[in-house]
């Protein structure tokens, strides 16, 4: 009898194994439990409005790899062939009770037509029972799917799910070729409720339908490695797979939003530098390109920015894709819809922010960093500042209604892999921003619109710049005011035929602001949470959350205080803000 | 971590010439090797193994079927680079497509892959091979027809046999199964590949050509004749033989005399340093075969310490291209006196911490330093030692920046050095923080551009490799002989978190721009046109394998667009001030938004007439027409709505526009005034030049020359340092009319820095736009600074034997290897 050797494997073998055995981890060998621990001195983050204690810290464990992709550890360092790409644990939280977020701003309006409003074929096919949710088809438990290797359901799941606080928390964690369910309100955290082990691929981003959950339904998408995507039910336990086998785009997913408002919609950035709208429900098609009347489109000065290779507006929207956009050449490394849900923010590897009005297929503003590329970002949750960060070390925030760089925040020693605000900690006139990196760090920062010092100004070297400097400052109230008046008047509609071939506008390019003319921001706290690079942040109502690069996913709880009562709250962070403000403000003059 | 299991070069020196190929795939391989074997007993099997081996091995070597087992050789499937090369033009002139990988003679990698950092440079390439001169073309293509030895093809054959049968008279390991046939050689190892490499490529010999440009044999010369050597032959890829270069080497240094590993950044030091003393020294003794240049430089040597104010035929190279000025604040806490000192470094060398980022390391290689207890500061003003602050800031920045990762530590309970596996991340592009206030140009932008990687355990064994971006081809990755093209992303490998214990060690960062970036990222990963080159892909036989595409990267440009990409290079001096000006390249295009609607702004927001095109009302029938109607309203409403929002739009841009024009008329009346001011020192300065050394009015090339102005109108006359251009062309009336043709092409492959101001560049721009650049236009060609100079050669001289040190954080900490 001779075994016969494996047949080749589509998708490489992912190099985390290889790595984690270089770093002196052991390559697990069996399948192993998470483990909680309560660090002893914990972690404490102190902060002006008080002391975060660290509650715990969740250790996923790393499944062992599949037996038919043994790690092939290539010792040759300069070995040419591309490793696959492969992420850091990151968390999608949902908690299915009614929402009561008491957090900044308590209202938004959000005024902007659902996407794809206006083209028929995209208009929902009205369900025959509006409460019960269309499933995926699939049983992912007696799959035969060569892409899922095995389920591992905890036996008290039904039990777990009918006692539960229905306001808890739920969590989704990849962790390598795992993707594990968790309940963060249960006593038994570290039992994940299910665990779904995968071959062939990773899964490197995942998120959550906040509009369609219900207490038996939880719409999950996940991107992974090897470019195909899962929508998963995990209370049914069904599943399907979308861009099956790379069909519509075959390159990695980097990052897996649903689209504001939809059930059916998600977006998701490949890392070829395509953004692709799918629909959970649709079948996948070859996807060839349409451009429409020729391929006038490519040579279009906007194409530089934004590609439509097929619009939303298509009327062939039988099946997948619903609309595919090409930004770049370049990965797309993370996007993020307005808490408005009028633009969307991307930031790419090749170091550019682009601002898309993406009802209208069109890119507004360029952005770029100061250097390197952006990993991450964020909107505050009034969506009139973007957060970003970088391969150049920082946190940088941008102004939307004054479409420019408010201030560089200068505190981390690596590359930033996460923002988020705190919404709990932002009012009209101040905001939280944390951020984590690859240097094991965890940052807070404050910042006030008023608070604002310009490094250099005092300068003489800059006399040239400073007259400049102070003009464009105040120039900025006045048209920061006609602005945001006129944001706000702005209203969309959806394209109509004759729009779509007009030619858009061109996209303002912004070039980067010298150093000695954006302000500089030092951090309120800066902490090292951990020993291996963190890659998620997450801020909760009663907690902050850190996932590492590892599986240690941590929790700190915040101050008592502050929970309950906002008003004095606010005013006290104000007021901190500004003292804050002053004294790291001087001090990094003095170091310049 | 067994720091030695993987050791490339082990520290005696090896007889045979492969000896130094890294036995680091050999082990594992064979690991693998008796897994397959255990999987397949009988032949078939074994080759159908093998073939899945190299099927998932992927693009590094493109299988080719299983290999018969038939004795006589296979034409040799073409390596990733040759690939590469098929579907380039003709060789350019300028040597920077030659690919040529280097004979490693024993541990000497070190300087294989600083020597390929140094030619991929292209100002350092330019002015080595323009320094004093060229060799005249035909001396030097008799001298390459001597040196350029094309492989016998039988050679390989006997190699080949030879291999074969050492192999068979080793005997099989205990418990392997035995196998009648041995297994091939791995195709994939690096040292197959060099043995290949060795046996098919050609080999360029370089010889002692210094009499050509009259000079003494030194380093620099043995580097010369190297550099002139590859960009003079024949072939665009083959194997230097720098045995020469390595002759001088350790006739004039007795450290690398043994065969022993080497510290590359060390080597790079002492190279530079080298080079300096040879051109200075090559100066100093005017020859009489030298041409003009000679004369020149003899008469410019006339006040002896200004040799640092000669134009781009001097001396002064290597300090222009390297050369950065650190200043080190230190501030007397008694008296708080500030004293400042300026140190000029060739490199820099950072400390390292785990998970950290280049960016932090050299922040930190800034932070305050508190000089207390033994290391107290002598003030001079309050007298005695005192307590001080100090920081170190950079005060004018290369246009390359080395930088040298202190990956090697001096540990105290081991009494030796140990390597750090920190993850140090680097970047592609840089720009400083840690400069000075009053630096010039403190936003310059730096690009990656070579990576020397330090593959191994510990300080004193090891192999160094360089992955090295060339102009328009890419990445590549220079292993000794072996040259291949890589991906981008290859260039992360090296952060110090990757299995098999090979880190960056030193980095090198190039001054570029923000157009020049964003061109090259809008070519990259670009799928080569599939009709590019229809039958030169499939002439061998070789489909274009799909997994291959990645290597190419940007590499794969297709030839047509290389004019689009030059010009756009050469449009770069036009708009120095990339990071602030770039905008206007949009504005100047035709579809931005025609300036008709201007008036728009100063209107009140129209009620905007519906756009959507009204159709006639039909009269209406039914429900549904109705329907269609209170649609059709829908729609207009939305169609208006939609007006108002581009109107908005517009507006908005207006107002961008508008602020931005109004900063532009600030920032050209600062120029004006400055202008007038400088104008004066100009003049002044001119006459100066010109008494100095006839040659002042070399056209100061691009860049350097607008940055440094820009900042020069804050400046005081003393604290200006400008950045002279690259040194790099000799005037066509020196060099023979070949020379100057050559040179002509070369130019406008060369990168923007070098193109004369004087051009004009830009297509005529309209209003606002157009005095973006001409303020800019007639600003005096970079003086050198006079006392600048003479500081700098004072303290060139007290810091002993005229050798640059590089800088370390700890100013007492010169490189340790050293001591």
């Amino acid at each position: 009898m001779f075994v016969l050797p494996p047949p080749p494997p589509r998708y490489t073998v992912p190099v985390a194994y290889a790595a984690g055995a270089s770093n002196g981890m052991a390559v697990p060998i069996v399948e192993t439990n998470n483990i909680i621990t309560h660090p002893e001195n914990g972690c404490p983050l102190q902060v002006g409005e008080g002391t975060y204690q660290l509650q715990d810290d969740l250790h996923l464990a790393t499944p062992p790899p599949h037996p038919s992709e043994a790690p092939i550890i290539n010792p040759n360092p300069l070995a040419t062939n591309p490793a696959p790409p492969t992420s850091g644990v990151k968390l999608s939280l949902v908690s299915l009770g009614p929402r009561n977020k008491t957090a900044f701003p308590s209202k938004l309006n959000v005024t902007a037509p659902p996407f794809g409003d206006g083209n028929s074929t995209l208009a929902p096919i009205p369900a025959k029972d509006a409460s019960k949710k269309r499933k995926p088809k699939n049983n992912i438990i007696k799959s035969s799917s060569s892409f899922v290797s095995r389920v591992i359901i905890h036996e008290a799941t039904t039990k777990r799910l009918n006692d539960r606080d229905p306001e808890g928390l739920f969590a989704f964690a990849n962790i390598n070729r795992a993707f594990q369910w968790l309940d963060l309100s249960s006593k038994v955290k570290d039992e994940p409720l299910s665990k779904i082990l995968f071959t062939k691929a990773h899964m490197i981003c995942h998120d959550v339908n906040e509009i369609s959950k219900s207490s038996s339904h939880i719409d999950v998408v996940m991107g992974s490695s090897a470019g195909d995507i899962f929508w998963y039910e995990p209370i049914s336990q069904k599943y399907a797979r979308i861009n099956k086998n790379g069909v519509i785009n075959n390159s990695p997913v980097t990052h897996i939003k649903w689209i504001p408002g939809s059930e059916n919609f998600f977006m998701a950035a490949h890392e070829n530098g395509q953004l692709v709208v799918y629909d959970k429900e649709k079948e996948d098609a070859l996807f060839t390109t349409e451009l429409p009347h020729g391929s006038t489109e490519s040579v279009k000065p906007s194409s530089r920015s934004l590609q439509v290779l097929k619009s939303v507006n298509s009327q062939n929207q039988k099946t997948n894709p619903v609309a595919v956009w090409k930004l770049a050449n370049q990965k797309i490394s993370q996007f993020a819809f307005s808490p408005d849900q009028r633009h969307l923010a991307v930031v790419l590897e090749d170091g550019s922010l682009r601002l898309l009005d993406y009802l209208q297929e069109e890119v507004l503003d360029v952005f770029r960093s100061y250097y390197g590329g952006f990993t991450c970002l964020c909107w505050s949750p009034d969506g009139k500042y973007i957060v970003t960060g970088g391969q150049d070390d920082l946190v940088t925030i941008w102004s939307l209604p004054e479409r420019k760089i408010i201030a560089r925040c200068q505190g981390h020693d690596s590359w930033v892999s996460a923002v988020a605000f705190d919404p709990w900690r932002c009012d009209e006139r101040t905001y939280r921003i944390g951020s984590v990196g690859d240097d094991c760090n965890l940052l807070l920062w404050d910042f006030s619109v008023g608070m604002l010092h310009r490094p250099k100004a005092h300068h003489q070297a800059s006399a040239r710049h400073r007259s400049s400097l102070i003009a464009s400052s105040s120039q900025q109230i006045n048209r920061r005011r006609a602005d945001s008046a006129g944001n706000r008047m702005r209203s969309d509609s959806q394209m109509t035929a004759a729009d779509s071939e007009a030619v858009p506008d061109q996209p303002i390019q912004h070039p980067v602001e010298s150093r000695s003319r954006t302000a500089l921001l030092p951090p309120i706290m800066s902490k090292s949470v951990g020993e291996d690079p963190i890659c998620w942040l997450g801020f909760q109502e009663d907690s902050i959350m850190t996932s590492s690069l590892e599986g240690h996913i941590r929790t700190w709880d915040r101050p008592r205080e502050n929970i309950s009562d906002n008003y004095g709250d606010h005013n006290s962070s104000a007021a901190l803000g500004t003292s804050v403000g002053s004294n790291p403000a001087a001090s990094s003059r003095g170091s310049l | 971590m067994n720091p030695d299991r993987q050791v490339g070069c082990s520290p005696p020196a090896r007889p045979s010439r492969f000896a130094s190929l890294s036995p680091v795939m050999v082990a594992s391989w064979s690991i693998e090797e008796t897994e397959s074997h255990r999987k397949s007993r009988t032949r078939a099997m074994w080759y159908r193994s093998l073939r899945w081996l190299t099927l998932i091995k992927g693009s590094a070597a493109p299988a080719v079927g299983a290999p018969p087992p038939k004795k006589e050789l296979q034409p040799l499937p073409m390596t990733p680079l040759e690939k590469m090369l098929m579907e380039l033009g003709p060789i350019r002139e300028d040597g920077s497509d030659k690919f040529f990988g280097m004979e490693n003679f024993g541990n000497t990698c070190y300087c294989n892959s600083i020597l390929q950092c140094l030619y991929y440079s292209v100002p350092f390439r330019e002015a080595v091979l323009n320094y004093p001169k060229r060799t005249p073309i035909e001396s030097l293509e008799a001298a390459l027809a001597k040196a350029l030895r094309y492989q016998d093809p039988n050679a390989r054959q006997e190699a080949e046999a030879l291999a074969e049968k050492q192999k068979a008279a080793n005997p099989p390991r205990p418990g392997q199964p035995p196998n009648p046939q041995q297994k091939p050689e791995d195709k994939d190892s690096p040292e197959y590949k060099k043995k290949i490499a060795l046996q098919t490529l050609p080999l360029l010999e370089t010889a002692n050509n210094s009499d050509s440009y009259a000079m003494a044999e030194s380093l620099f010369t043995s580097m010369k004749d190297i550099f002139e050597s590859v960009v003079g032959s024949q072939s665009r890829i083959g194997i230097i033989r720098p045995q020469h270069f390595l002759d001088v080497l350790r006739r004039e240094h007795e450290m690398f005399r043994t065969a022993m590993h080497q510290d590359a950044h060390e080597f790079l030091n002492l190279l530079l340093n080298a080079v300096v003393t040879n051109v200075e020294d090559a100066a100093k003794e005017p020859s009489p075969e030298k041409l003009l240049p000679a004369a020149e430089s003899s008469e410019s040597l006339q006040p002896s310490s200004s040799s640092g104010l000669k134009t781009p035929n001097t001396t002064r190279w290597v300090h222009e291209l390297f050369e950065g000025l650190l200043t080190s604040e230190t501030q007397c806490l008694a008296c708080e006196k500030v004293s400042q000192r300026d140190e000029v470094f060739l490199d820099l060398s950072v400390d390292l911490e785990q998970h950290s980022s280049v960016t932090s390391c050299l922040r930190k290689f800034s932070a305050e330093e508190t000089l207390c207890e033994k290391n107290k500061f002598h003030c001079d003003n309050c007298g005695g030692l005192q307590e001080a602050e100090k920081r170190m800031k950079i005060k004018r920045l290369p246009r390359i920046l080395a930088l040298h990762l202190k990956r090697f530590k001096y540990t105290e309970d081991l009494q030796r050095l140990q390597k750090l596996f920190h993850r140090v991340v680097y970047p592609y592009h840089l720009r400083l923080f840690n400069t000075t206030d009053d630096a010039e140009d403190p936003d310059r932008l730096y690009e990656l551009y070579a990576v020397v990687v330090h593959i191994g355990g510990g300080p004193y064994h090891g192999h160094y490799v360089a992955i090295i971006k060339t102009q328009d081809r890419g990445w590549l990755l220079f292993d000794d002989e072996m040259v291949e093209p890589v991906d981008k992303n290859y260039v992360r490998n090296f952060f110090g978190d990757k299995p098999g214990l090979a880190c960056a060690y030193v980095l090198f960062y190039q001054e570029t721009t923000m157009e020049a970036m964003m061109k090259e990222q809008e070519q990259e990963n670009m799928e080569p046109p599939a009709e590019a080159n229809p039958f030169t892909t499939k002439q061998n036989g070789y489909p274009h394998s799909p997994a291959l595409a990645h290597v190419h990267s940007a590499s794969q440009i297709p030839v047509p667009e290389e004019h689009d990409r030059f010009t756009g290079l050469k449009r770069a001096p036009t708009a120095p001030q990339l990071s602030t000006h770039y905008e206007h390249a949009d504005s100047e295009n035709p579809v931005s938004p025609p300036p008709v609607q201007t008036p728009i702004i100063s209107l009140p927001p129209v009620p905007p007439i519906p756009e959507t095109p009204t159709s006639p009302l039909v009269s209406r029938k039914s429900d549904l027409q109705s329907k269609k109607e209170r649609a059709k309203e829908e729609k207009e409403r939305k169609a208006r709505e939609e007006k108002e929002r581009k109107e908005k739009e517009k507006q908005r841009r207006k107002a961008v526009e508008a602020e931005f024009k109004e900063n532009q008329r600030r920032d050209e009346a600062n120029l004006k005034a400055a202008l007038e001011a400088s104008k004066a020192t100009k003049e002044d300065e001119d006459r100066r030049n010109h008494k100095e050394n006839g040659s002042a009015k070399k056209p100061a090339g691009g860049l350097g020359r607008f940055r440094s102005f820009s900042q020069r109108i804050n400046k005081d006359k003393e604290s200006r340092h400008s950045l002279p251009p690259i040194p790099s062309l000799p005037n066509g009336d020196q060099s023979s009319s070949k020379v100057s043709i050559e040179q002509g092409q070369s130019e406008i492959l060369r990168k923007p820095v070098s193109q004369p101001p004087s051009q004009p560049l830009s297509p005529p721009l309209g209003g606002q736009v157009a005095h973006s650049s001409p303020p800019e236009a007639p600003t005096p060609p970079a003086q050198p600074e006079q006392q600048e100079s003479i500081k700098n050669s004072r303290h060139d001289r007290s810091s002993g034997h005229g050798k640059w040190r590089s800088f370390s954080l700890r100013k007492k900490s010169f490189n340790i290897l050293s001591s």
